[in-house]
């Protein structure tokens, strides 16, 4: 009979420890509350600039200038492609010359203040000679670029380029050339 | 036997009571909604921007003291490309009036990387949180997402 009562009393003892061990731990448990919430976003498509045709002046004679017009089938092609209806800047990086091989002799090149055309069409293939003043931004500044929109949906903008060479009544004769350099970047708009 | 079963019934009382008299629970309102992003151009959710900054609410018993606690990201993350996230000591603001104010909040400008400690109203507490997003010039364009955990313990005062 003792040993029953023992042994009860022992039950007992565990049970109501368990229980005030559950009371402690479930107390901290249920205070404790976690959300996960989220930062999402959508990156946009990244600008793809390309030069598809060079600012040819072919055969120029010594002492002769020539002048390549925006419109020109000799004018310079660049491509850009972007995001549609972003915004976007462009800062073009002009040459004071064309040199031979080597830098042995140079020819000045220069760009007045209305020597680019920009087509925002979005047209498939360039074309500086059907562009059209209301197919985008006719007879820019070369050194001073408009800020423009891409269409939406993405597409392509194209900038063509004018330009004159004059060489020295003594130029040497050979192939010159010379660096055009296109900066472009979306402008958060 | 009878005083055991009574204690029993005592300690299962003290068992539910201590859990009733500190529930709260969190809402996930509105997720940092950060939208389209242009890659090399920052952009920055102010925590006042109404359904694009991130918005908790935490509901309990008024008057009862929180201590808050984010786990903030430093990336998002598509795929195995990222895009770093910043977030200022300044990007965080709460209010627990009953009318909670996202232009004018009842506490403003926290900092969301420390714990911060606040009484829930009688309307509980509702949580804003702002961020940034610095695109690389050649991000990989896509859904970018990243999770924000906030944990919200009672501090028992």
């Amino acid at each position: 009979m003792g040993t029953l009562c023992n042994n009860h009393r022992r039950y007992s003892i565990i049970v109501i420890t368990i229980l005030g061990l559950l009371a402690m731990v479930s107390d901290d448990l249920v205070a404790q509350d976690v959300a996960n919430g989220q930062a999402t976003a959508t990156v946009l498509a990244a600008l793809s600039v390309t030069a598809v045709k060079d600012l040819v002046f072919g055969n120029v004679l010594q002492g002769l200038p020539r002048t390549v017009a925006n419109d020109a089938v000799d004018a310079g092609i660049f491509s850009v492609w972007g995001a549609g209806g972003a915004g976007i800047s462009f800062y073009l990086v002009l040459p004071e010359y064309v040199s031979l091989t080597g830098d042995s002799d140079r020819m000045t090149i220069s760009f007045n203040a209305t020597d680019a055309n920009i087509d925002t069409t979005g047209l498939s293939a360039a074309d500086p000679t059907a562009f059209l003043a209301a197919n985008g931004y006719a007879n820019e500044n070369p050194h001073n670029l408009s800020t423009t929109n891409f269409e939406a949906p993405a597409a392509t903008i194209y900038i063509y380029l004018g330009g004159r060479v004059t060489p020295t009544v003594d130029q040497t004769a050979g192939a010159y050339t010379g660096d055009i350099l296109l900066t472009v970047a979306y402008d958060g708009t | 036997m009878r005083y055991l079963f009574c204690i029993i019934i005592i300690f299962g009382s003290i068992l539910v009571a201590p859990a009733n008299s500190w529930a709260q629970n969190i809402t996930v309102i509105n997720n940092l909604t950060l939208g389209n992003m242009l890659p090399g151009v920052p952009k920055v959710i102010s925590k006042r921007s109404a359904g694009a900054a991130a918005e908790f609410h935490i509901s309990g018993i008024a008057g009862d003291e929180m201590s808050i606690d984010f786990s903030l990201p430093t990336y998002m993350n598509s795929g195995t490309s990222n895009m770093q996230m910043v977030f200022t000591t300044t990007d965080c603001a709460m209010d627990s009036s009953s009318s909670p104010d996202q232009s004018e909040p009842g506490n403003d400008d926290l900092n969301p990387w420390h714990s911060i400690t606040y009484r829930l109203g009688a309307n509980g507490l509702t949580i804003w949180l702002g961020g940034m997003t610095i695109p690389k010039i050649n991000q990989r364009p896509g859904n970018y997402s990243a999770v924000i955990v906030l944990t919200v313990t009672p501090t028992g005062l």
